[in-house]
């Protein structure tokens, strides 16, 4: 289970406050509060898009990126305990990146200790809420990165050999990959899966990185979307180490091992959360 | 946090005792009201259930050893408990279905399908349950047919002169519950059926909240078909019936195809088998089919008549309670010399939505309610609104159980409206 500690500051905060007030009935108050102090989202965002499926009441959830790519969130319900819940995930989600987002387990749910189920049943509007608002960052964070590319194409000028930005598909097709598990091996030491491998196999060849270190940490992510592989391997951290960044800002650095990861992203591997150095910034 | 406590509470129906057990649900006494959606098993059908797979457990109809045979005999007495219970003239007019939705999916697919074409009517009124509506629609898309909708009066009640006028010579069925799930309201499905005759139009009746709740007569009513759930009448879940009358059911073809319902299978055909076998293809719910017939046997124990006029004096109860609430709108008729009202309550308060309603008092009072549309969208939306709040009683609730809800009601709305 992910400890409060990961959590980024703004909803540790929330979590750890709700977690303090014993007395359900002042949970309930909280919540409320928190629902009051919402700002009201515009009839326009109320969309199909912005709907959050399986809700008994309608909630609204609306995203935006600010000029440092991070995401903020606007929401909005016609009953007010869900009002108050949107309300919590839009304080604290808002203003962090979208990685960051996409990592965070909805483990934090049970903690806050407001009786909302993780089960993705038809009528689990918290976790639903949470689950659209982590994808609606992904896709901002994936729309960002080819717009990048573009204008990055336009500023160079085209020359007639174009890159196509690739669309890179993170959706909810079921996993093809191996049906092999992370295992321990005899000295009790995690051995990667046969996606594992094949990263490293990649990045090694593509990358030659003077450091790599590649960590499966699907099992954070068990259960909520993008989860779909067989026994992990669709939630990787990446830490590459190689001189192949040099001159490149980060957008292209991920850009570049997005690329060489496309098979993987194709089939199953749902989240990298990538750090990339050059060996003098290591 | 659940915290489980078995308490006994006994409720007494024209000097019969009824017990059921309590839980303690988030630190209340759990207060049960949500038997629209479904109800409370007495011990006799648990027993039933676990006396069937631990002593006779074994296929039916297939087997000639003695495990068997029982299984088959008590499966088919079951069948016969259901068919009296409801005064069908024979068994085999009873089929076991899943539940009262895929009867009613039954007789879209077999009869629907293969008696309508393009311009017949299909007659229903907006307040029917999603599963009546939806079957139809599918059945109107491949013939052609066309679906028609009764609507409300003032008193919220389907227009039974509209009805009356809507029947044609075109209509060919008309689809309608006994009793409303979301307005408490009685439809006088005899008149109807009269109506429906003289134009040579078949009727269907749900009667998912009627059969558990009054004494229900096939014949009285004649009824082409009717449909019900067991577990909505203290039986278990998995189970239900369709009520046809042989002639009709006679001439239908199959619905799903497999073992039980054939006669011969050859390689390109099969011939079929009479119904209800007909109609129950594969390995049947058979300890749920006994434990129907246990719950069958339990209801009957008490009375229908007497389940129903206790029912209709809680129920008075219950809308008067809420009723007397500030700012409480109930949907459906008012109860009165003339106008029956079923033991359940639909509706909404000013200002707060049900969902909060709900929720506040399941987590705060440990009493349940339903909150959403009820199976019946049509019916909200011609209401002008999202959703309801509802409450459903069953015998075994007592006047105990409305004023905690009520007390529990208050506590809510005090709370919500200290917020606004």
């Amino acid at each position: 289970m992910q400890a409060v500690e990961e959590l980024p500051p703004k909803l540790k905060n929330t979590v750890e406050l709700f977690q303090s007030v014993q007395d359900p009935r002042t949970k309930y108050e909280q919540l409320l509060y928190y629902g009051r102090k919402l700002n009201p989202l515009g009839n326009e965002f109320k969309t199909r898009e912005n709907k959050v499926e399986g809700c008994v009441s309608q909630v609204w959830v609306r995203a935006y990126l600010d000029d440092s790519k991070n995401v903020w969130f606007e929401a909005d319900s016609d009953a007010v305990l869900t009002k108050g819940l949107a309300a919590l995930l839009v304080e604290g989600l808002s203003g962090n990146s979208p990685p960051e987002i996409v990592k965070i387990s909805p483990d934090f749910i049970h903690i806050m200790g407001l009786n909302q189920s993780l089960s993705p049943s038809r009528n689990n509007g918290f976790l639903n809420m949470f689950k659209l608002m982590q994808r609606k960052a992904l896709q901002l964070y994936i729309e960002s990165e080819k717009s990048e590319d573009q204008k990055e194409l336009r500023s160079l000028g085209s020359n007639g050999s174009s890159v196509e930005a690739q669309q890179i598909e993170v959706s909810e097709k079921p996993s093809e990959s191996a049906d092999v598990k992370s295992h321990e091996n005899e000295m009790g030491f995690t051995v990667l899966s046969e996606r594992g491998e094949r990263i490293i196999e990649k990045l090694e060849r593509e990358l030659v990185p003077i450091e790599l270190e590649v960590e499966d940490v699907s099992y954070q992510h068990a259960g909520h979307m993008g989860a779909k592989g067989e026994g992990g391997e669709t939630h990787f951290n990446l830490r590459i180490v190689s001189d192949k960044f040099e001159g490149k800002s980060l957008i292209k650095r991920h850009r570049l091992v997005y690329d060489l990861l496309k098979e993987e992203l194709d089939s199953g591997l749902h989240a990298l959360s990538i750090v990339a150095k050059t060996p003098s910034e290591n | 946090m659940v915290i489980l406590l078995i308490l006994v509470q006994s409720s007494h129906i024209k000097g019969k005792l009824v017990e059921y057990n309590l839980q303690e649900v988030n630190g209340s006494r759990l207060v049960y009201l949500d038997n629209a959606a479904t109800s409370q098993k007495p011990s006799l059908v648990l027993d039933c259930l676990r006396n069937y797979y631990e002593s006779f457990n074994s296929n039916v109809h297939r087997g000639i050893h003695h495990l068997s045979a029982k299984a088959t005999d008590e499966y088919e007495l079951a069948r016969q408990k259901v068919a009296t219970f409801i005064n069908a003239s024979e068994s085999r007019e009873i089929v076991f279905t899943r539940n009262a939705t895929e009867a009613i999916n039954l007789v879209a697919y077999s009869w629907g399908l293969s008696n309508l074409k393009s311009g017949d009517e299909i007659l229903l009124t907006i307040a029917e349950h999603h599963s009546a509506i939806v079957p139809w629609q599918f059945v109107a898309q491949k013939t052609g047919a066309v679906l028609k909708f009764v609507t409300l009066t003032e008193e919220e009640v389907p227009d039974v002169e509209q009805l009356k006028s809507l029947i044609l010579k075109k209509t060919k069925i008309v689809v309608l519950h006994h009793v409303s799930n979301a307005l408490g309201s009685f439809l006088a499905i005899g008149d109807i059926v009269q109506w429906a005759h003289d134009v040579g139009a078949k009727v269907l009746v749900d009667a998912c909240q009627s059969v558990p709740h009054l004494p229900v007569n096939v014949q009285e009513l004649d009824a082409d078909f009717l449909v019900a759930s067991s577990h909505k009448m203290c039986g278990p879940t998995g189970i239900g019936f369709l009520y046809g009358k042989s002639k009709l059911l006679s001439s239908m073809p199959p619905f799903l195809g497999g073992g039980e319902m054939i006669a011969d299978v050859f390689l390109d055909h099969s011939t079929y088998a009479e119904p209800p076998s007909r109609f129950e293809a594969g390995t049947p719910a058979i300890g749920e089919a006994i434990g129907l017939g246990a719950a069958v046997d339990y209801l009957s124990g008490i009375g229908m008549q007497n389940i129903h006029e206790y029912g209709l004096e809680l129920g008075v109860y219950l809308y008067d309670s809420l009723q007397a609430l500030p700012n409480v709108r109930i949907y459906g008729p008012a109860p009165s010399e003339t106008v029956k009202r079923a033991p359940l309550c639909a509706f909404n308060v000013e200002n707060i939505h049900p969902t909060d309603i709900a929720t506040f008092l399941d987590q705060q009072h440990g009493v349940a309610i339903r909150s959403g549309h009820h199976c019946a969208q049509p019916l909200h939306r011609f209401l002008g609104v999202n959703a309801s709040a509802r409450a459903s009683l069953h015998f075994y609730n007592t006047k105990d159980d409305v004023d905690r809800f009520i007390h529990a009601l208050k506590d809510t709305i005090s709370f919500f409206n200290s917020f606004q």
